[in-house]
């Protein structure tokens, strides 16, 4: 069997008195789609958060396309890989294109081609006509979908996304739903953490548990 | 009081481009804008560090920098005239009663706005901004910048609210320049004087200039705030 794509281990997380994680482990297979459930408050987004570096931790080991890392000491050139999606997404205050364009500029995409790669990604959110608005004008499906076109613009290993679904619905949902539904079907290895049933209902994702400190298999 | 003659005066010194005049109006902008220009980007940088980073003491700088920001300009210009002066520390360098000599002083007056106000700025921006910009592969200069970015608006008010304050300073100007004419006599050292010996017309004419900077930046920066998609 091969090594799994992204690996936890000995997770160790508390907040004050309140333990999160006590001695957690997850796999993420490459090209395999997850669901996180769980409770609220049991740590779905943290360990998100901590699988995309921006959570420190008191204990535990990564690793990721078999290079091993210390959750205290994330490596840099991981971020390029793995990519996080709030659940209230944060858009910059310029357009909706300089947005797509942040993270390929980071990676150095030469600028014709970040042109064509925003064109496509804004196409695919159905944001083409939206381009140069910027986000305070935009409505909260609008906003949710250029944050996932922001992330899928920069092709990433791994995709984490935090309650997409949250605070939508009617036909904004719908679109959320779609647009979530192709990332899991594109090769992509994303984790979605949701209460959503719909996205739970997902055959195409495998579903995890978080629940007594520890990350299960809910089959 | 007769306001209307020396008035009538100022505005006739202001037209007809009275040397001496437009040579203070000239001397007080130069040195004000490159005291912020040189403290704005250092203190900044400090400010960003200091709202982001934890370590030991960090509020008490803060309260530090708070309590400078109501710090006597006079004692300022004191203690750098007794670092600039012949015997002082710094007596080689000869700066003392030269222009370099304020604008060591505007310098150490804009240090606590400058960072206080970044500080304010940085601590009230959105969590989020900074995690998506690594989320989105920014490393953690960029990640700042981008930051700052976002808040450049309370930031900027921190840069108008020190060139306002140093622009407008008396106390230690007048103790580190001396006032000489035609070489550190600035806008308010030369309203304080031409006050005192009862010359309105210099003064009310230098009173219009600072409250045309003020007004001017005000709008500059409103006016950028609106380009900035602000409603």
């Amino acid at each position: 069997m091969s090594a799994p794509l992204f690996s936890v281990e000995g997770l160790a997380k508390r907040f004050g008195e309140r333990v999160l994680f006590d001695g957690a482990r997850l796999e993420l297979e490459a090209g395999s789609g997850y669901v996180l459930t769980g409770a609220n408050g049991t740590g779905k987004t943290t360990l998100l958060r901590i699988v995309a570096g921006l959570e420190p931790s008191e204990e535990g080991r990564l690793a990721f396309r078999a290079q091993a890392s210390l959750v205290s000491d994330y490596p840099e050139a991981w971020r390029r890989e793995v990519v996080y999606v709030h659940q209230q997404p944060y858009l910059f205050g310029t357009t909706i294109e300089k947005n797509l364009e942040y993270g390929l500029a980071r990676r150095g995409v030469p600028r014709s081609e970040r042109e064509a790669r925003v064109r496509e990604a804004l196409a695919w959110a159905g944001l083409t006509e939206r381009r140069e608005v910027p986000p305070h004008k935009l409505s909260d499906g609008e906003r949710q979908r250029a944050a996932l076109a922001r992330a899928k613009v920069l092709d990433p290993t791994l995709l984490l996304l935090d309650e997409p679904t949250a605070n939508l619905d009617g036909d904004a949902r719908k679109q959320v739903l779609e647009l979530v539904t192709a990332l899991c079907i594109e090769n992509h290895t994303v984790v979605v953490a949701s209460h959503d049933p719909e996205i739970i209902r997902l055959a195409i994702l495998n579903r995890l548990c978080v629940a007594d400190r520890r990350i299960e298999a809910d089959d | 009081m007769d306001l209307f003659e020396p008035t009538r005066q100022a505005f006739h010194l202001l037209l007809a481009g009275d040397p001496q005049l437009w040579r203070i109006i000239w001397l007080s902008l130069w040195v004000s804008v490159l005291a912020i220009a040189l403290m704005a980007p250092p203190c900044i940088v400090f400010g960003f560090v200091l709202a982001k980073r934890q370590f030991a003491g960090q509020r008490a700088v803060v309260v530090l920098l708070q309590a400078l920001l109501s710090f006597p300009t006079v004692v300022i210009g004191l203690v750098i005239y007794l670092l600039l002066s012949r015997r002082g520390p710094l007596g080689a360098f000869e700066l003392l009663f030269t222009p370099w000599a304020i604008m060591i002083g505007y310098m150490v007056i804009a240090l606590p706005i400058l960072v206080v106000f970044t500080v304010s700025a940085v601590q009230g921006a959105d969590p989020r901004v900074y995690e998506t910009a690594r989320s989105l592969g920014a490393q953690r200069p960029r990640a700042a910048l981008t930051t700052l970015w976002e808040v450049r608006f309370a930031v900027m008010a921190g840069i108008v609210n020190a060139f306002g304050r140093v622009i407008s300073e008396v106390g230690c100007a007048l103790l580190v320049g001396g006032n000489i004419a035609g070489i550190t006599r600035n806008i308010p050292t030369a309203i304080a004087l031409e006050t005192s010996k009862g010359e309105f017309a210099q003064g009310i004419a230098l009173g219009f200039v600072l409250i045309a900077v003020a007004i001017g930046i005000n709008v500059a920066l409103a006016w950028l705030q609106g380009r900035g998609g602000l409603e």
